[in-house]
């Protein structure tokens, strides 16, 4: 019993510091970066910038990054209309994690169609920059 | 034979008297859930920044689980854009339309019930409590529910390392909630316990969870199935301060000189 209970301590304490041994990825403060983002939504760049070391800083260490990361890098650059970059994160989620297949299809999609038609009609601002959930309601 | 049926019987009075100790999970693993979604999180608490702060803490121990968890912030942002920005709206939605539209096995529901403080002289009482629901969007029913909460009060003393990472959270004016949160999903995803068992990333995935005898035959029955998604509420968790040790009644002290 206290064993069990002490092990569930443990858990929770790796857990929850995130990037401890013992996890399956390399999370790296994810849920502290997004914490940070929703606490000072302004600081665009450092979401950014603290998104992209992260999956730079697991590539370097050769760990696994979780599933999710790739792709919300891949969303902060298209955030900051920077469609051309944000394409190959989103490929890599799609390579990494076939189970995002469909949703990094539109996402990549989308992010072609703000790409090339910089001169053409801007999306439709009525069913999302992403378009992927349109009509859902 | 007699023996068997004895089972049986037994598997059904237990599980008909809704003691969910042991959890049944065959319904989870049966689905073969690959993927989660998790959406934004509704908010019952007075705390308008709860439910963001909140969402960040969740996918961590999902993904953990062995699952492929779908980036909240882009999920979130999708949803934003497309005039779903109250999470009210996002819950109210067709589930099994909002799996088909990201692709996913399953969504995952998150409600806030409370995330509270309260200030009784130099102490501080913190709870949060939470309800999850696991939502196929195939099959379109309830997978998994849990309902966890968790409490904590300063000044209390001790409590060991975790204790201390929480104390020194709450002690605060501002208290931070998050730790406490987080712990709360550690616990509601703990497995062993009522958590998810091991998704197909994770090196367990398909050892830690053969379903009771009898189950097969009990989850046959029609009357069996739980149709709500609630579990009964659990008392606040009181986290235990030290070994000394205060009473272990939950620590909600009467408001007298909140501030």
């Amino acid at each position: 019993m206290a064993r069990a209970t002490w092990g569930a301590l443990c858990g929770v304490a790796l857990v929850a510091s995130g990037c401890a041994p013992g996890t399956m990825y390399h999370w790296n403060g994810y849920d502290d970066v997004l914490y940070h983002h929703y606490r000072n939504p302004q600081d665009r760049e450092g979401f950014v910038e603290s998104l992209r070391r992260m999956v730079l800083d697991a590539d370097e260490r050769g760990l696994r990054t979780p599933p999710g990361v790739a792709a919300e890098l891949g969303y902060a650059l298209y955030e900051e209309g920077r469609p051309q970059d944000a394409i190959p994160w989103f490929d890599r989620e799609r390579q990494q994690w076939p189970e995002s297949q469909l949703l990094m299809s539109k996402m990549i999609r989308n992010a072609q169609l703000r790409a090339g038609g910089k001169a053409g009609p801007a999306p439709a601002t009525t069913t999302g920059p992403a378009g992927a959930t349109e009509g859902i309601r | 034979m007699t023996r068997r049926l004895a089972g049986l019987v037994l598997v059904a009075a237990l599980a008909g008297c809704g003691t969910v100790q042991d959890k049944d999970h065959s319904k989870l693993v049966a689905a073969q859930v690959r993927s989660v979604l998790i959406v934004p999180v509704m908010n019952r608490s007075v705390d308008v920044t709860a439910p963001d702060y909140f969402l960040s803490t969740v996918p961590v121990p999902v993904a953990e689980r062995g699952y492929y968890v779908f980036p909240v912030n882009l999920v979130k942002r999708l949803l934003e854009d497309d005039g779903l920005a109250d999470p009210g709206l996002v819950h109210a939605a067709d589930p099994a339309r909002l799996a088909s539209i990201f692709g996913a096995d399953a969504v995952l529901y998150v409600t806030i019930e409370r995330w509270d403080a309260k200030w009784v002289l130099v102490s501080t009482s913190v709870t949060v409590e939470f309800s999850y629901v696991l939502w196929d969007g195939r099959i379109g029913e309830t997978l998994w529910a849990e309902r966890q909460s968790m409490n904590y009060t300063s000044g209390d003393g001790g409590g060991g390392l975790l204790g201390a990472i929480i104390g020194a959270a709450i002690t605060k004016a501002a208290p931070n909630y998050m730790p406490l949160a987080r712990r709360a999903n550690g616990t509601a995803l703990a497995f062993p316990g009522p958590g998810f068992p091991a998704g197909p990333f994770h090196p367990e995935h398909g050892r830690d969870w053969s379903p009771p005898q009898g189950a097969a035959l009990a989850s046959a029955s029609p009357a069996q199935a739980p149709a709500a998604p609630s579990t009964a509420p659990s008392p606040p968790r009181v986290i235990p301060a030290a070994a000394s040790g205060s009473p272990a009644t939950p620590a909600t002290v009467p408001a007298a000189s909140s501030r």
